[in-house]
Formats: structure tokens, C-alpha cells, sequence
């Protein structure tokens, strides 16, 4: 899969997590923002690693501003930022989720 | 709940009241310098119908962010504006965004993934998004073993390239392993931002150490330094210097190894001494400052600003000695459409 262009999904407000996706070739690179990084970062990571990587993206940059959001919460920004980035929005592959 | 609404500010009543809820919060400047360049303006109103947030959107910059918390969860509001505004600007296919605000608001912006460039004791500037600073500083050009050499900077905005500009580098290349010349972004002058960094990298070509880069968003001028939330209008100069000057010590230099800056010296216009000399004042010790006098011609320093007038006036032999070649015949092939830009109002007497 492609990355065409930016794509974001999400906002800044408690519960939810903003998902940043543009171009990257190094790999998957997360710059992770959230008050439990502590103790959930490499969880909230991983499940957005796992959400692009079945989505068939290997190279990307992700911001994420995470607002306390649940994995469920997680999986769905995620999965709207990377149809965004890679627009592919029309025909969404939602088995992803 | 609080409601997101649009708000038009050349709606008098709007506006008036918009103006009243910033006041609360210790804004007071609504000149039309700051206002003209607004897109787009957001408010949050409570139950009651009251104003109890604002936001507005100039570019990419956020403007007139404000709040109050009387009651709510300190945070709640301030982060649904700023969604808000961030989603208007995600539209417009815009993803990298900053902010100039007070000091004291800078950690809220953080606490949103907003990353502080400068900071002054009034003023804070910070950056959202992607491509940022890291992404920008990746992207310029390098050479090996970079860390081991002497590295010099010159920021000019070069409208046009003159033989007074080449002197200053030519001068930097010699006492430099490496000069990077920085081309200020944005776009306010008689000429474009790609002709102006066209011209500059034409002018130098011959200097094998020396490298034409464009300022990207990170050479903070006046034209773009918002001045509403300062605690006076004449602070705007001191302020800006100030976090132009912090950005290039502590985030542009660093990465680059620059430990020199060289500026032209300024006999003419007072606005630009004081400059020089308040950045001079803000990048020592960390960076060395060196102030070459300007070069002359016929006992006159080279301006661009009179290559500018001498384009006006059609006055291309009165311009041979002052620019490149390569310049010179830029201007030779598009008078015409540079005098019709002047007609059109461009200001061309400026800096």
C-alpha cells in the first residue's frame, strides 16, 4: 500500500487519540504523545503498529497524541488515518479492524 | 455541553463580543494587521449561550486562542478549539501548523503535541505536525565529517541577489570550511520566493563550500510574527529577534554544527542596526557574530532596495554594477512582468 498524502484521524479531546500518518522509509516510526506512556506506550505503540502492518503499510511515519483512548479507539483512528493517507477511503477494508 | 460554532467576525455584534471575551483573558490588540491574515474563526459557547472559547486560523498559523475554565475541567476547552482548528487547517491540506503565544500558555500547547522552538520570558513558539524541524533539518544538504569543521550561516532574503550579497558570502566562504546560505521562505516580496532562491543559487554556483537552502518556516520574520498577545505593540521587534534568534541557536546551529552567523553591517536603515544588533546580542556567545561592511560601488553601498527602484525606472545599464550576471539578466528578461507586479501595488521600498 501507497501513502499519497497526510491523513489524520481523531482529536485532542479526553478518550480519544489523534493519528497522524504521512510518508516514512524507515520502517514503521511512532513519535507517541500521552500521560500513561509510562505504563501503556508500548501497548498503545504495538496496537498501532498492528493496525498499519494488516493494512499492508511497511513504511510511515505516525504521530500520535493519545488522550487516553481505548484499544478499540486506537485501531479505528488508526485505521482512518492510514485509509486517508493512502486514499482508499471509498472502498475501506474494514476486516482490518 | 459546549457548542462549536463559526464565528464571522465581520458581523459587528460577533466581533464586539469576540473582542470583549479576549479582553477578559488580557488580549487587547485587534489591529488589522493581525486580523486581515485570519481565515477562519471558531467559537465554543456553553449552555447558556455565552462565549467561553475562541480560537482563529491564519495560514498555518493559530491565532487568538483563548478560553476560560470557570467550572469545567481545566483542559476540556482549550483542546476541543484546538481540534477544531486543527481539523479546519487538516482540510485545507495543511498538516503542519504553529503557534505563537504567552509564555505561560506554552506547556498547554506541549501537553497537546505541540513542541516549543523558542521561548522568551512574553513569548513561546511552537510547531505541530509533520514535516517539522527534524524533518527539515534531515532534508539540507551535508558533507562528511561535518562536526569537525568551521561552518558558517548567512539568512538573507536576497530580493534580488546583488554583487553586495555575494561579497558577504564569498567573504564567509573564505573563512568557512562550509556556508550555509539560508533564503527566507516567505513569499512578501517583489520577487518570488523560487526566483529569489534561484537567483541566489545562480550568483554563487562557483563557490564549491558554499550551500543555497531555503529558510523553511524556521527564519522567523516581522511580516509573519503575530503581535496580539504581547503585553505592547512595540515590543513585537524585541520579541521577535529574540525567538528568531533562539531558533537558529538552539535548534538550527546545533544540527548543523554553525558556530559562525555573518550579517551585512547597516548604514541605512536604523530598523535593521537595531536588528543586528539585538540578534548579535541574543546568538553570543554560542554563535560568533561577524558584521561585514556593506560593499560600494562608486563610494554607495549596495541595496536592493535600489536595483528595485532601478526596475521601476526601467534602468537596466544602472544596474550592471550593482548585480551578478545572472541576476542582471533574470531582470533584463522579465522587466516587464516585474514592473507589473510594482504597478499592482507590490511595495518595494521595504527591506
Amino acid at each position: 500500500m501507497e501513502i499519497k498524502t497526510t491523513g489524520v484521524a481523531g482529536t485532542l479531546e479526553s478518550s480519544d487519540i489523534q493519528i497522524m500518518v504521512s510518508k516514512g522509509n524507515n520502517g514503521i516510526e511512532i513519535d507517541l504523545d500521552s500521560e500513561v506512556k509510562k505504563a501503556y506506550g508500548d501497548e498503545i505503540e504495538k496496537v498501532i503498529t498492528d493496525t498499519l502492518t494488516k493494512y499492508g503499510l511497511t513504511d510511515c511515519k505516525v504521530k500520535a497524541t493519545d488522550k487516553g483512548a481505548l484499544d478499540c479507539v486506537i485501531k479505528a483512528r488508526t485505521l482512518a488515518a492510514a485509509q486517508r493517507a493512502t486514499e482508499t477511503s471509498e472502498k475501506p477494508d474494514l476486516e482490518v479492524l | 455541553m459546549d457548542k462549536l460554532v463559526d464565528l464571522y467576525l465581520n458581523n459587528a455584534a460577533t466581533r464586539q463580543k469576540w473582542e470583549a471575551f479576549l479582553a477578559s483573558l488580557d488580549i487587547h490588540n485587534f489591529s488589522d494587521r493581525e486580523l486581515d491574515q485570519i481565515n477562519h474563526t471558531f467559537g465554543l459557547v456553553d449552555e447558556e449561550g455565552k462565549l467561553v472559547g475562541t480560537g482563529s486560523v491564519a495560514g498555518n498559523v493559530l491565532k487568538y486562542v483563548g478560553v476560560c475554565n470557570k467550572g469545567v475541567t481545566s483542559g476540556a476547552r482549550f483542546n476541543k478549539i484546538v481540534t477544531a482548528l486543527q481539523q479546519y487547517i487538516f482540510n485545507e491540506k495543511i498538516f503542519h501548523s504553529f503557534v505563537f503565544t504567552k509564555a505561560k500558555y506554552s506547556e498547554s500547547f506541549q501537553h497537546l503535541n505541540f513542541r516549543e522552538l523558542a521561548k522568551t520570558d512574553q513569548a513561546a513558539f511552537l510547531e505541530s505536525g509533520t514535516p517539522d524541524v527534524d524533518n527539515y533539518l534531515a532534508d539540507l544538504p551535508k558533507v562528511n565529517d561535518q562536526k569537525d569543521l568551521k561552518i558558517g550561516a548567512i539568512v538573507m532574503n536576497a530580493n534580488p541577489f546583488t554583487l553586495g550579497h555575494r561579497h558577504l558570502v564569498e567573504l564567509a566562504s573564505e573563512e568557512n570550511d562550509l556556508v550555509y546560505v539560508f533564503v527566507v521562505k516567505e513569499d512578501a516580496s517583489l520577487f518570488t520566493t523560487d526566483e529569489r532562491m534561484e537567483l541566489v543559487r545562480a550568483g554563487l554556483a562557483d563557490l564549491a563550500n558554499v550551500k543555497v537552502v531555503s529558510g523553511g518556516d524556521y527564519m522567523v520574520s516581522k511580516a509573519t510574527f503575530p503581535a496580539y498577545f504581547l503585553k505592547s505593540p512595540e515590543d513585537l521587534i524585541d520579541v521577535q529577534t529574540a525567538i528568531d534568534a533562539r531558533v537558529f541557536k538552539n535548534v538550527i546551529a546545533p544540527s548543523l554544527n554553525i558556530t559562525r552567523r555573518y550579517l551585512g553591517k547597516e548604514p541605512l536603515s536604523m530598523t535593521t542596526h537595531y536588528y543586528n544588533v539585538s540578534l548579535a546580542h541574543e546568538l553570543s556567545p554560542d554563535i560568533e557574530v561577524i558584521t561585514i561592511p556593506r560593499k560600494e560601488v562608486n563610494g554607495d553601498v549596495i541595496t536592493a532596495t535600489e536595483i528595485r527602484q532601478k526596475i521601476k525606472a526601467g534602468d537596466l545599464a544602472g544596474m550592471k554594477e550593482l548585480v551578478p550576471a545572472t541576476t542582471l539578466e533574470f531582470i533584463e528578461k522579465n522587466l516587464a512582468s516585474l514592473q507589473a507586479r510594482i504597478e499592482k501595488g507590490m511595495n518595494i521600498n521595504g527591506n
